[in-house]
């Protein structure tokens, strides 16, 4: 029976007295790609640190392939690779030095032909003699990468991979993770701001906020809870279209731009005629909107501080 | 290590050092000089030490350099290095990099205190054969005259034929060695607390100091057994016509079980701590 690779429960971590990470519970499969979003300062970092055996939890349970991160450390990093943002590397070593001397940390030392090929995949092989100083941005990603791919691990780590990546480069990358999922079986873990390509890749997200999960599930099932209804009115004024559905029971409708939200779900077109009727306006549009998954977040967001102020 | 001994080499500190230890050897060179010209009214013939009327030839140059260099300045290196190591590491995050590979924490932190030893080792070396070298072309060897004063070379006159003054030289590599190896572990202990190697290296200098400043001051006699920095320079027992070698052995002994203990420190130390 193959074990989940990552097996998290009741993960507490406190910096000091305040509480960067509470309840949160996750357990990946095997080939699965998780992508880890949230606003700056939400915890993914510290998530992903806790998983690398770096930080040691204040309370719960963390596996990784059966053991404890932090006191089994050296024997997680057999099966596993992490690349942190932003890329820390060595200097003063030249790209192809720097692969092969971290590779051959703790096992054996991959020969030239193994070292060229993870350069090839990252697209830095014209540069391996150049040294790690000398690197954009993007290049330092890029050989961070390709550090993480050498040995191949079982699981796959990445914190913000697509930093400085150029559009194209991004494309590469999330080709070569789909390679490694579906042709290797690589369980991987993105943590992410770049909302299209978590959408575009893995096959769930964590959402955290303030520390805590805020949603786990598929990206479309987000983007579900996300869906509205805009309604305009043939006639009238818009606030007092929106008025008139608030009196109606639809206490969410709001003004956006040249129509009115409300909830998806909660009216069907011939009931929306009617309402519009009722009301001397008129209905001019009826749409159903799914937002795109950063908006969906962003509405998430807006929500949560709502409900703190209220 | 290899990766450890490749990065250091790509490093600017071996360099730097290097050429601080040039430099250094330089300024002793001119500042004998110039107290001999002006001691003997112009004629600098390098024959009066500021001690007495003793002779003076390469080798007690080389001696006299090597004195100072490995009390004042190698532990400044020293403490560079450590700093550098574990310290600059963690700011730099090539900590965590070596930390996400398969290697256990003490085969990290192994390698690193084995490597930064060697490198100590090398500056010892560098410094002992720099001071020789000008001696032998600024002045030229001979036999090896001590006699006491300030420096506490020895408490009574001390002569050695140029070939047992070498081989004595030569049995001060592996001896100030040790000595350097205190303030490095130190040095390393600081670093796994300080997450800046500025200020790690800072502190690890300032605290040799202190302790130096102590334990040459008679009015401390009490504290001196305390401090490391008391048992620096037992080499100098090589240089009696007859060794003792009970009291350098004790004194080097004492000066083992210091690393020792500041290296036991600083890997409890690393061995838990979090990497933020």
């Amino acid at each position: 029976m193959s074990q989940q690779p990552v097996i998290i429960e009741g993960l507490e971590y406190r910096f000091g007295r305040r509480k960067a990470l509470a309840d949160i519970d996750l357990r990946i499969g095997t080939g699965e790609i998780l992508g880890l979003v949230g606003p700056n300062g939400s915890g993914k970092t510290t998530l992903l640190k806790i998983l690398a055996g770096l930080l040691r939890p204040s309370a719960g349970e963390v596996r990784v392939f059966g053991l404890d991160p932090f006191r089994d450390r050296a024997r997680v990093m057999r099966r596993a690779r992490f690349a942190f943002a932003p890329p820390p590397l060595f200097e003063g070593l030249t790209a192809h030095e720097h692969i092969a001397h971290l590779a051959g940390l703790g096992g054996q030392r991959p020969g030239r032909a193994a070292v060229t090929e993870a350069l090839e995949v990252v697209g830095l092989a014209d540069r391996a003699g150049d040294r790690v100083r000398t690197f954009s941005l993007g290049m330092r990603q890029r050989l961070t990468l390709a550090q993480a791919l050498l040995p191949r691990p079982e699981l796959l780590v990445l914190d913000e991979p697509t930093d400085g990546l150029d559009p194209l480069a991004v494309l590469e990358l999330r080709g070569v993770l789909e390679r490694l999922r579906d042709d290797h079986g690589v369980t991987i873990l993105l943590a992410s701001h770049l909302m299209v390509e978590v959408e575009e890749l893995v096959d769930r997200i964590l959402v955290l906020m303030d520390g805590r999960v805020e949603f786990c599930g598929a990206p479309q099932e987000l983007m579900r809870k996300g869906e509205r209804l805009r309604l305009a009115p043939a006639t009238g004024n818009l606030e007092d279209f929106a008025a008139h559905l608030r009196a109606a029971g639809h206490g969410d409708a709001r003004v956006d731009g040249e129509s009115v939200l409300v909830a998806a779900g909660a009216l069907d077109l011939e009931s929306a005629r009617e309402l519009a009727r009722a009301g001397d306006f008129g209905l001019a549009a009826f749409a159903i909107e799914r937002p795109h998954l950063q908006a969906a977040l962003l509405e998430r967001q807006r929500q949560r501080l709502e409900v703190r102020r209220s | 290590m290899r990766l450890e001994f490749l990065r250091l080499w790509r490093a600017r500190r071996p360099l730097v050092a290097a050429f601080s230890l040039l430099f250094f050897v330089a300024l002793m060179l001119v500042g004998f000089y110039t107290y001999a010209q002006s001691k003997t009214g112009g004629h600098a013939e390098f024959r009066y030490t500021f001690e007495n009327r003793s002779y003076f030839n390469g080798l007690t140059f080389a001696l006299y350099t090597f004195y100072f260099g490995s009390l004042l300045v190698l532990p400044i290196f020293a403490a560079t290095e450590g700093g550098a190591q574990i310290a600059g590491d963690t700011q730099s995050g090539a900590m965590k990099l070596l930390l996400t590979r398969p290697v256990e924490r003490g085969g990290i932190f192994g390698g690193k205190i084995l490597v930064a030893g060697i490198f100590s080792t090398l500056l010892v070396g560098f410094l002992l054969g720099l001071g020789l070298l000008c001696g032998l072309l600024a002045v030229g060897w001979g036999d090896l005259d001590l006699y006491p004063g300030v420096l506490q070379m020895t408490e009574r006159h001390q002569h050695l034929p140029q070939e047992v003054a070498l081989r004595r030289l030569a049995l001060v590599w592996p001896a100030a060695s040790l000595s350097l190896f205190v303030p490095l572990c130190m040095s390393f202990w600081i670093s796994t607390w300080v997450r800046s190697p500025v200020n790690a290296v800072g502190t690890a200098v300032s605290l040799y100091l202190m302790m130096y400043v102590v334990s040459e001051i008679h009015f401390f006699q009490e504290l001196r057994p305390w401090f490391f920095t008391s048992y620096m320079a037992y080499w100098r027992g090589l240089f009696q016509a007859e060794i003792d070698w009970a009291e350098v052995s004790q004194s080097a002994l004492r000066l083992a079980g210091f690393g020792f203990a500041f290296l036991a420190l600083a890997f409890r130390r690393f061995r838990r701590r979090e990497e933020f």
